[in-house]
C-alpha cells in the first residue's frame, strides 16, 4: 500500500523529466527506423502470402463453382468443360505463385492453346476474362452450354476479388501441370473436337427440318449439340441413336401407355412428338423428367410437310 | 520600407552582421513562441528559475497555444495522483488517430470493390503502411480504455460535483463518440470481420421501435450495408465524429481550465472548491514543471504504444473480404460492445427468478401482450440509452456535499456494482459466455463448436498453423497417440483435438455435448503443387440417436504464413 502511495504520488525531478522524455522519443524514434528497415523485406514477404491467400480463396471458390465443369483436380468433364491444369493451357512455369502473376515467375512452356487462340496476354488475365464474362459465342460447339459469365459485373454471382481468387488459383496450376493426355482436352478453335451431329451433310428438307427445331421451339427446352441449348427436356443431339435403341428396350415396351409400341426409330420419334405422355423418359437435364410438360398439341399445329422435314432431320442426328 | 531598411543598415554599422543577424533571429522566434526568447526557452528546458519579472507568462497572455492552458497548477494535482493525467493522454491519443488516420486516408478508397485490395495494398505496398494501420488501431483501443478509466477517475475522486457537472456531462458525450469514431472505423477495413461486427451493431437501431428502421437505412444507406453504407460510415469516421469531437473537447477542456482540475478530496473542506484558490506557495508554474512533465509523458506513452504496436500487439486483423452472403460462425461486436450483446442476450424482463417457476414466463407474456415489449426490446432497445442517461445524471442525483471517500462509501460501492454488472455482461456479450453460471454462452452444435476452435472459416486457425511441411498427405485418425513420423506439429494438434472432443463428451448439457462414439479424422489432400486442402470430418450421434457427420474444410498454401 505505502509502495502505491510512492508512486501516485511521486513527482519526477526536473532531471528524470528531461531525461525519460528523451529516452521515449529516442525509443519511438528507435521503432519507427527499426519498422522502417524491416518494411523492406517485409512488405515483399506479406505481399507473397496475401497472395497465396488469394490461392487458398480461390480453390474455395473453384471447389464451389468451376470444379462441377471442369473437374476438382482440373483434369475436366467430359462433355461439360475442357482441362484446366493440362500443360497445354497453363503451359508450366517454376517458382511462382499465382503463375504470371507475382514477381519471380519464369515461363518453362509456353500454353499452347492460348497461342492456337491468338491470345497475347498472360494467362491470368485470359482466365480471369474468361471467368468474368464468359465465353459468349459457341466458338467449340461439342461443349453443352457456352461458359457462363460468372463476374457480378456481367450477371454473375462472384465479386471482383472472387474472379481474381479463382484465376490466380488456375494460374497456380502451372507450377506442377499434368502432362499426361488422360484429360478432356478443348477442340481446336473453330474446328470441335468431338464428332457433332450437324457435321452430317444435310438435304434442303433436312436443312428445313434443322430451321423448325428452331422456329417451333423446341429450343426451349431441348438441346442439341452446336444447335440448341434447352436444359428441361431431354437431350436430343443423339436423338436418332437412342430412338433406335428404344424400339427394342424392354423398360420402353413395358411403359408405353395408350398408345401403339413404337417398333422404328421413326415411329418412336414421331409418338413423342405427337403424343409426348405415352412415355415419359426416367431421366432429364434436372432430374426426372415429369409427364404434360411437353405440349400435346403438335399433331394438329404443325403442318404435314414442316412436320415430314423435322423428323426426316431428327433421324439424321445419330 | 525605407525607414526599415535604415535601421538594419544603422545596426549593421554599430553592431555588425554577426550579433544583427542573431538579434533578428531571436527577434522571430520570440514572435514565434508569443514572448519567449531563444534564451529564456533555454532556461525553460535547462530547469532555470523564472526570471523576475516573469517572461514565462507572455505566451499564456499573447499566444492561442498557451492562452488555453493555465499558467500555473495547483501543486495537489501534479502527481500522477489524482488526475493520473487520463484526459490529458485522452486528448493526445485523439491527435495520435488524426495523425496516422490520415496517412492511411491516403491510401483508402471508400468503395466496396476497391477498400479491401487497399488494405492488401496498405500492408504489402506501403511502407509504414502496416504499422500505422497497427497503430491506429491500437491507439483507438487504447483510447477507448482510457477515456473510460478516466471517466471512472473522475467518479472514485467526486470531481463530477458541483461546479462541474456541466464538464462530466460533455465527458459522457465525449465517451460516446469515442465509442463511435472506434465502431464507424471498424468497418472501412470490409473484412468478414468488418462487415458483419457492423452489420450486428446498426441490426440494433433497427430493432428500435418507430424510427429504428429509418436510423438504419440512413446509417447503412440501403436495407444491407453495401456501397452507400461503407460511405456513410468513412465520412462519420473520418469527418461527422472527429468534428464533434474537436468541438466538444474544446468545451470540456474550457470547463476544466476554467474550474480548475479538482484538488484530491481529502485536501478540502466538506463542499468547498478550492481548485482555482492556489496560494503563491502552492503554484507550479506552467513553463518548465507542467510543460516538461507533459512532454515526458506524451513521449513515454506514445513510445508504449509504439513498442506495443510491434511487440505483443498482434496487430490489426484482416479477414477474408466482406461476404454479405455468408455469416462466419460467432459474429461478434468489437469488445467494447460485449456488455451490450450481453444485455440483449438476457432471455427474460425480470430474469432474476430461475425460469422454472414459470413467474419469469408469465411475466414476459404480460409485458410482450400488454405493452408489446419484449425482453430483446427491453435490454437492446430500451436500457442502454437508460444507461447513459444514467451516467449523465449522476451529479444531479448525488445528494452527498461530500468527495472523500469516507463519506461516498454508497456512491462508491454503486459505482463498483455497476462495473461488475458491465464486466459481467462483458464476458457474456462473448460466445462463450460467462464461465461457471454459463449466461450468455450460445455455442451450439457440438460438432460445428470443434471445428470452430480448430479450423474456423476466419480469424485464427490452429489447423492452418500447422507448418505446411507437416501437414502430412493421408487420411489421419483424430486419436490420442497419432504419431506420423517428422510431423509433430500435426501430432500436437491432432492430439488436442480429441481432447477438446472428450471434453466435449463430458459436458452437461446434451444439446453442447458431443456423443461417446464420436470419431474424427483429418484428410489432407495434394491439391496443386503447393497447396493441400485439409478437410475435417466428425462422425457422432446426436441426441435423437440418428447417425450425423460434419465436415469443414481448409485450403493451406505454402506460403501463405499461417505458421508465423
Amino acid at each position: 500500500m505505502n509502495l502505491f502511495k510512492k508512486i501516485i504520488t511521486y513527482r519526477p525531478s526536473f532531471t528524470v523529466r528531461i531525461l525519460a522524455g528523451l529516452v521515449g522519443f529516442l525509443a519511438m524514434l528507435s521503432v519507427c527506423t527499426i519498422v522502417g528497415i524491416s518494411d523492406i523485406g517485409a512488405l515483399g514477404e506479406r505481399d507473397i502470402n496475401f497472395k497465396a491467400r488469394s490461392i487458398e480463396a480461390g480453390a474455395r471458390t473453384y471447389a464451389e463453382q468451376c470444379a462441377r465443369c471442369h473437374g476438382l483436380d482440373g483434369k475436366g468433364i467430359e462433355a461439360n468443360g475442357p482441362t484446366l491444369s493440362h500443360i497445354s493451357f497453363v503451359g508450366k512455369s517454376e517458382e511462382t505463385i499465382g503463375a504470371n502473376n507475382v514477381l519471380g515467375s519464369k515461363d518453362v512452356t509456353k500454353s499452347t492453346r492460348l497461342t492456337q487462340l491468338g491470345w497475347t496476354g498472360s494467362l491470368v488475365n485470359y482466365v480471369r476474362g474468361v471467368v468474368a464474362a464468359g465465353i459468349p459465342i459457341k466458338s467449340a460447339a461439342d461443349w453443352e452450354t457456352i461458359h457462363p459469365t460468372f463476374s457480378q459485373a456481367y450477371g454473375g454471382n462472384l465479386r471482383e476479388d472472387e474472379v481474381n481468387n479463382v484465376s490466380n488459383y488456375v494460374a497456380n496450376w502451372a507450377l506442377a501441370p499434368y502432362e499426361s493426355d488422360d484429360v478432356v482436352m478443348p477442340p481446336e478453335p473453330g474446328t470441335g473436337g468431338a464428332p457433332r451431329p450437324t457435321a452430317v451433310p444435310l438435304s434442303a428438307e433436312q436443312e428445313k427440318g434443322k430451321e423448325l427445331v428452331v422456329s417451333l421451339g423446341c429450343n426451349a427446352c431441348h438441346a442439341i449439340r452446336g444447335v440448341m441449348n434447352g436444359a428441361v427436356g431431354p437431350n436430343m443431339t443423339n436423338i436418332a441413336t437412342i430412338a433406335e435403341g428404344k424400339v427394342t428396350d424392354e423398360q420402353y415396351k413395358a411403359n408405353v401407355k395408350d398408345q401403339p409400341v413404337a417398333t422404328t426409330a421413326e415411329e418412336y420419334i414421331v409418338q413423342s412428338i405427337y403424343h409426348p405422355n405415352a412415355y415419359i423418359e426416367p431421366q432429364c437435364p434436372q432430374g426426372a423428367c415429369a409427364a404434360g410438360i411437353m405440349p400435346q398439341t403438335y399433331e394438329q399445329s404443325i403442318p404435314a410437310a414442316d412436320f415430314t422435314a423435322l423428323v426426316s432431320y431428327l433421324l439424321t442426328l445419330k | 520600407m525605407a525607414i526599415v531598411g535604415q535601421k538594419l543598415v544603422q545596426q549593421l554599422k554599430t553592431t555588425g552582421l554577426k550579433a544583427t543577424l542573431a538579434q533578428r533571429l531571436d527577434d522571430g522566434f520570440t514572435r514565434f513562441t508569443s514572448g519567449l526568447s531563444w534564451n529564456d526557452v533555454r532556461g525553460v528546458l535547462r530547469g532555470d528559475p523564472a526570471p523576475r519579472p516573469n517572461t514565462r507568462v507572455k505566451p499564456h497572455t499573447e499566444g492561442f497555444w498557451f492562452h488555453i492552458r493555465p499558467s500555473f497548477y495547483h501543486e495537489a494535482v501534479t502527481a500522477l495522483y489524482p488526475t493520473f493525467r487520463l484526459g490529458f493522454l485522452s486528448a493526445w491519443i485523439f491527435v495520435l488517430e488524426i495523425i496516422t488516420g490520415i496517412f492511411l486516408m491516403i491510401f483508402y478508397t471508400p468503395s466496396p470493390g476497391a477498400a479491401y485490395p487497399n488494405m492488401i495494398d496498405i500492408m504489402t505496398n506501403v511502407p509504414f503502411g502496416k504499422f500505422m494501420r497497427d497503430l491506429h488501431r491500437l491507439g483507438a483501443e487504447a483510447m477507448v480504455v482510457i477515456v473510460t478509466l478516466h471517466m471512472w477517475r473522475t467518479f472514485v475522486t467526486a470531481s463530477y460535483k458541483k461546479p462541474r457537472q456541466f464538464t462530466w456531462f460533455t465527458g459522457v458525450l465525449l465517451l460516446i463518440i469515442t465509442m463511435f469514431l472506434s465502431f464507424s472505423g471498424y468497418l472501412l477495413p470490409w473484412d468478414q470481420l468488418a462487415f458483419w461486427a457492423v452489420t450486428i451493431g446498426t441490426s440494433m437501431a433497427d430493432a428500435a421501435p418507430l424510427a429504428g428502421p429509418t436510423i438504419n437505412v440512413l446509417l447503412r444507406g440501403a436495407p444491407e450495408i453495401g456501397a452507400g453504407g461503407l460511405l456513410r460510415f468513412y465520412l462519420m469516421h473520418v469527418l461527422l465524429f472527429p468534428l464533434i469531437g474537436v468541438v466538444f473537447v474544446a468545451v470540456h477542456y474550457y470547463k476544466v481550465v476554467r474550474f480548475g482540475i479538482s484538488l484530491p478530496p481529502e485536501m478540502e473542506a466538506v463542499g468547498e472548491d478550492t481548485a482555482r484558490k492556489v496560494t503563491p506557495d502552492k503554484r507550479v508554474n506552467f513553463m518548465p514543471d507542467i510543460l516538461t512533465n507533459e512532454l515526458m509523458y506524451v513521449a513515454v506513452a506514445f513510445a508504449i504504444l509504439a513498442i506495443s504496436t510491434v511487440t505483443w500487439y498482434a496487430g490489426a486483423p484482416l479477414e477474408n473480404h466482406a461476404n454479405p452472403l455468408v455469416t462466419p460462425q460467432h459474429t461478434v461486436a468489437p469488445w467494447y460492445f460485449y456488455w451490450l450483446q450481453g444485455l440483449i442476450k438476457i432471455p427474460h424482463i425480470f430474469p432474476f427468478f430461475p425460469s422454472d417457476w414459470g413467474i419469469t414466463a408469465s411475466i414476459d407474456g404480460f409485458f410482450a401482450n400488454v405493452l408489446g415489449l419484449t425482453p430483446k426490446t427491453l435490454w437492446g432497445i430500451v436500457i442502454p440509452p437508460l444507461v447513459i442517461l444514467l451516467l449523465v445524471v449522476v451529479p444531479y442525483i448525488d445528494p452527498n456535499p461530500s468527495r472523500r471517500y469516507a463519506d461516498r462509501k454508497v456512491a462508491i460501492t454503486l459505482g463498483v456494482l455497476f462495473e461488475l454488472l458491465i464486466l459481467y455482461l462483458t464476458l457474456g456479450g462473448r460466445p462463450q459466455g460467462v464461465p461457471v453460471t454459463g449466461f450468455g454462452d450460445v455455442r451450439g452444435d457440438p460438432a460445428t463448436e470443434v471445428a470452430q476452435d480448430f479450423i474456423p472459416d476466419e480469424g485464427e486457425s490452429i489447423i492452418k498453423a500447422i507448418p505446411y511441411d507437416q501437414l502430412v498427405v493421408g487420411t489421419h485418425e483424430v486419436v490420442e497417440d497419432l504419431n506420423v513420423p517428422d510431423a509433430p506439429e500435426l501430432n500436437t494438434v491432432v492430439h488436442e483435438l480429441r481432447d477438446e472432443m472428450i471434453k466435449k463428451m463430458q459436458l452437461s448439457d446434451p444439446a453442447k455435448k458431443l456423443s461417446n462414439d464420436a470419431t474424427a479424422t483429418l484428410a489432407v489432400t495434394q491439391l496443386q503443387d503447393n497447396l493441400k486442402s485439409v478437410l475435417l470430418t466428425i462422425n457422432y450421434t446426436d441426441a435423437e440417436g440418428t447417425a450425423k457427420q460434419f465436415t469443414k474444410g481448409a485450403w493451406v498454401h505454402k506460403d501463405a504464413g499461417h505458421a508465423e
